[in-house]
């Protein structure tokens, strides 16, 4: 396999291209597929020598700062308690207690990660990362550590279809742009099935026991952790398709601890430990049950509250910023001047007039394409959310005040009162308690809308919830407690908000 | 100012909405201490004339001068010739959000005009006159329509005006409550203050009006004493217009 998830990643940059082409905005730059745009940004530094037959008794005693994915299981992923766990994880702590050096992990992302070892920020990235020549153009890589491939999997209780010959007339799902489509789609034809493709592996697990496909492709270890985890699936064919995963320095470049990860690995192969490791994620475990619904709320309770605070930050920020914009646009829109009105009427369209998931992808991958300056995931979800909210909240403060009567602003002129005493003393207070509803109901859409910024990778609760499923493939009773911890909040929220307004609003 | 000299002049007043011109080219000089009622069918242009007076319509032509300030002329600070002009709405239009006495106290303190402690002894002296003090802190819509319209007149006199505009101010209220209202503006022209007041209350006109002016279609088609008016009026339309109201 090339690249995993290139699906997701090919989806991602699909939308973004929709919104520059949207926006206007050339944009042939944004269909650059993610892993040739790692391998071919940032040269390799000038006057590196490839240092040969170095020895690696120099990493004894130093640290070496190494690059991963956020959530590859069972490679990477973090278990219940937030701890980054997995092969490539438990792999590499052993190798360096083995070869005595120190490993500082910085959990990035995977294209994140190659791009922090172009610009040597990292000494290397160890990602489930296949080998493959183009790769081999930038990276120097270990010894394969672990060979991959295709397998098939159906329901545990499934006595029917052994083999490709038994899918004839059936569909089957593979992972869009993975390598299992691309195997599934090569034999279709000779064995007389249909395939369809979906996004992750936890959705395409639900889709085999939901009945909607009899059986699924995947690469080897992620379907052999989910047997282990007893998703409920088996395994009968044989791996396909093979390719091998290496840990991987810039070209050239600490030669030291490359030798170190190969005799390290050496060395973890002939006492047996490497097989453990491998056995501790891999290896069917029938007897193990998983646990109930109270301990899988126990267990996943920290990740989550740890997302669901991100998702009252990003509603707080992204509120108070959209009140602002709403607040000065509204005013813009029952303006006398014609250009004012303008401005406003073109913000609410563009904002309005979109997707709130294609403006995400716009702030956060297209805007930093263009400027050259990176957002933090945060940075652009909030911008995002206020941009967005706040043109609703345009039309709210619009219609408040134009919902207050004619008479109030004539009376309050007729005073000798000017346009903006009048509008703060008297129309104002009257459209506000017009609005409050429609800002109640607005928080609570916001809070909703923290949800879509999972897609980039923000790690509110809908994203913890993903997390949580995508390594234990309990999606339905996860997602029923991420959606019972939504509605418990925004529940709490509306309350406290309409007991605010009914005693400051009378 | 003299008292002979007009306090309101307006020379070849026009107003168009859109196509339709609603004011056709208006003459009136109003001096002080003159009461004026303005009668006419409905859509005879009445109230956008008043309107024009103080502004709250933009003019399409000719001047409106009050005060020796022209209001057609942009330069004119708007805000501060209209302190000199009380204003009383068909409506009401009273603050539905503040009591009585902080609707009539609002002007003169945000104006700066008096501090919390004098707006209050002016309210409250303002309410005696309207005969509502009991209902200083009372929210208008606790208030009849009698009662809405009297503290609206109170707060129209709290800049001390000496212009007032009526603008149909019996129209909305229910029959037994005109008298007290009326009562108030007669109140008013006794004192000696400038009027200008849209009416249908023709026997109301009658009595306080120095002058009548009877508006048809946009023009002033007749204008006269009361008597003159309601007694020998030459126009035809005016003719035709009292046998449907009287």
């Amino acid at each position: 396999m090339w690249r995993r998830r290139g699906g997701t990643f090919a989806a991602l940059a699909a939308f973004f291209t929709v919104a520059i082409m949207f926006f206007g905005i050339g944009g042939a730059s944004a269909l650059t597929a993610p892993a040739t745009l790692a391998d071919q940004s940032a040269p390799l530094p000038l006057g590196s020598t490839v240092q040969t037959g170095a020895v690696h008794t120099d990493v004894k005693g130093k640290t070496f700062a190494i690059a991963t994915d956020t959530t590859f299981a069972p490679f990477e992923f973090r278990d219940g308690s937030g701890e980054l766990v997995g092969i490539d994880m438990d792999l590499l702590r052993a190798i360096a207690t083995d070869q005595g050096f120190e490993v500082d992990v910085k959990s990035l992302g995977f294209d994140a990660a190659l791009q922090a070892l172009q610009s040597n920020q990292v000494s290397g990235v160890i990602a489930g990362m296949s080998i493959t020549d183009e790769r081999k153009k930038v990276f120097d890589f270990s010894a394969p550590y672990f060979d991959s491939g295709v397998q098939m999997a159906v329901t545990k209780n499934n006595q029917d279809i052994k083999s490709y010959e038994d899918l004839k007339g059936k569909t089957v799902v593979a992972k869009r742009g993975s390598e299992g489509e691309t195997f599934a789609n090569s034999i279709k034809g000779e064995y007389g099935f249909t395939v369809k493709a979906l996004a992750d592996s936890a959705t395409m697990y639900d889709d085999v026991k939901a009945g909607n496909s009899v059986a699924v492709f995947d690469d080897y270890p992620v379907l052999a952790y989910g047997v282990s985890q007893n998703n409920g699936l088996k395994i009968v064919t044989e791996k396909e398709q093979g390719s091998s995963y290496g840990f991987a320095v810039n070209k050239g470049q600490n030669q030291d601890l490359l030798a170190a990860f190969d005799s390290g690995l050496a060395n973890l192969k002939a006492n047996g430990e490497y097989q453990k490791i491998l056995d501790k994620y891999l290896a069917k475990s029938e007897v193990e049950e998983q646990g109930g619904f109270f301990q899988l709320v126990k267990d996943s309770f920290p990740a989550l509250m740890k997302g669901l605070w991100l998702t009252m930050v990003a509603t707080v920020l992204s509120l108070a910023i959209a009140l602002v914009l709403g607040v000065v646009f509204g005013f813009f829109k029952v303006a006398e001047s014609r250009i004012l009105r303008g401005i406003a009427t073109t913000y609410v369209a563009i904002f309005r007039g979109t997707p709130l998931l294609v403006q995400a992808f716009f702030f956060y991958f297209g805007l930093p394409q263009m400027t050259g300056q990176p957002l933090s995931v945060l940075a652009a979800g909030v911008i995002t959310l206020s941009l967005n909210a706040g043109a609703y909240m345009t039309e709210i403060v619009r219609g408040g005040i134009q919902s207050v009567d004619a008479g109030q602003l004539e009376a309050s002129r007729s005073l000798g009162l000017g346009y903006v005493t009048s509008m703060r003393r008297v129309v104002v207070p009257q459209a506000v308690k017009i609005m409050t509803p429609s800002f109640i109901n607005q928080f609570v859409i916001t809070l909703k809308d923290t949800s879509l910024l999972a897609v980039i990778g923000f790690a509110e609760l809908t994203y913890q919830g993903q997390q949580i499923y995508a390594s234990n493939f309990r999606t339905g009773e996860t997602l029923l407690i991420v959606a019972a911890l939504y509605f418990i909040v925004i529940t709490a929220l509306t309350q406290l908000s309409n007991v605010v307004d009914r005693k400051f609003n009378k | 100012m003299s008292a002979s000299k007009a306090k309101i002049s307006v020379k070849g007043l026009k107003k168009s909405f859109g196509a339709n011109e609603v004011l056709k080219g208006l003459d009136v000089d109003i001096v002080e201490g003159e009461v004026v009622c303005v009668i006419g069918p409905s859509g005879s242009g009445k109230s956008t004339f008043l309107r024009c007076l103080n502004k709250l319509e933009d003019t399409s032509g000719g001047t409106v001068e009050v005060n020796g300030f022209d209001l057609t002329d942009p330069k004119v600070d708007l805000n501060a010739v209209r302190q000199n002009i009380g204003m009383v709405f068909q409506h009401f239009n009273l603050f539905p959000h503040m009591t009585v006495l902080q609707n009539i106290m609002l002007a003169p303190v945000e104006l700066k005009k008096l501090d919390k402690a004098a707006a209050r002894a002016k309210g409250m002296d303002l309410l005696k006159r309207v005969d509502l003090v009991e209902k200083a802190d009372a929210r208008p819509g606790s208030l009849s329509g009698g009662q809405k319209q009297r503290v609206a007149i109170a707060r129209a006199l709290a800049m001390n005006p000496d212009i007032m505009l009526f603008d149909e101010a019996t129209s909305a209220l229910d029959p037994e409550m005109v008298g007290e209202v009326l009562q108030v503006i007669r109140d008013l022209a006794a004192e000696g203050m400038t009027m200008v007041v849209v009416t249908h209350e023709m026997g109301f006109a009658r009595e306080v009006a120095d002058r009548v002016i009877f508006m048809d279609d946009g023009y002033i088609c007749e204008e006269g004493t009361p008597d003159a008016m309601f007694s020998n009026a030459q126009q035809p339309r005016l003719q035709e217009f009292l046998a449907k109201v009287l």
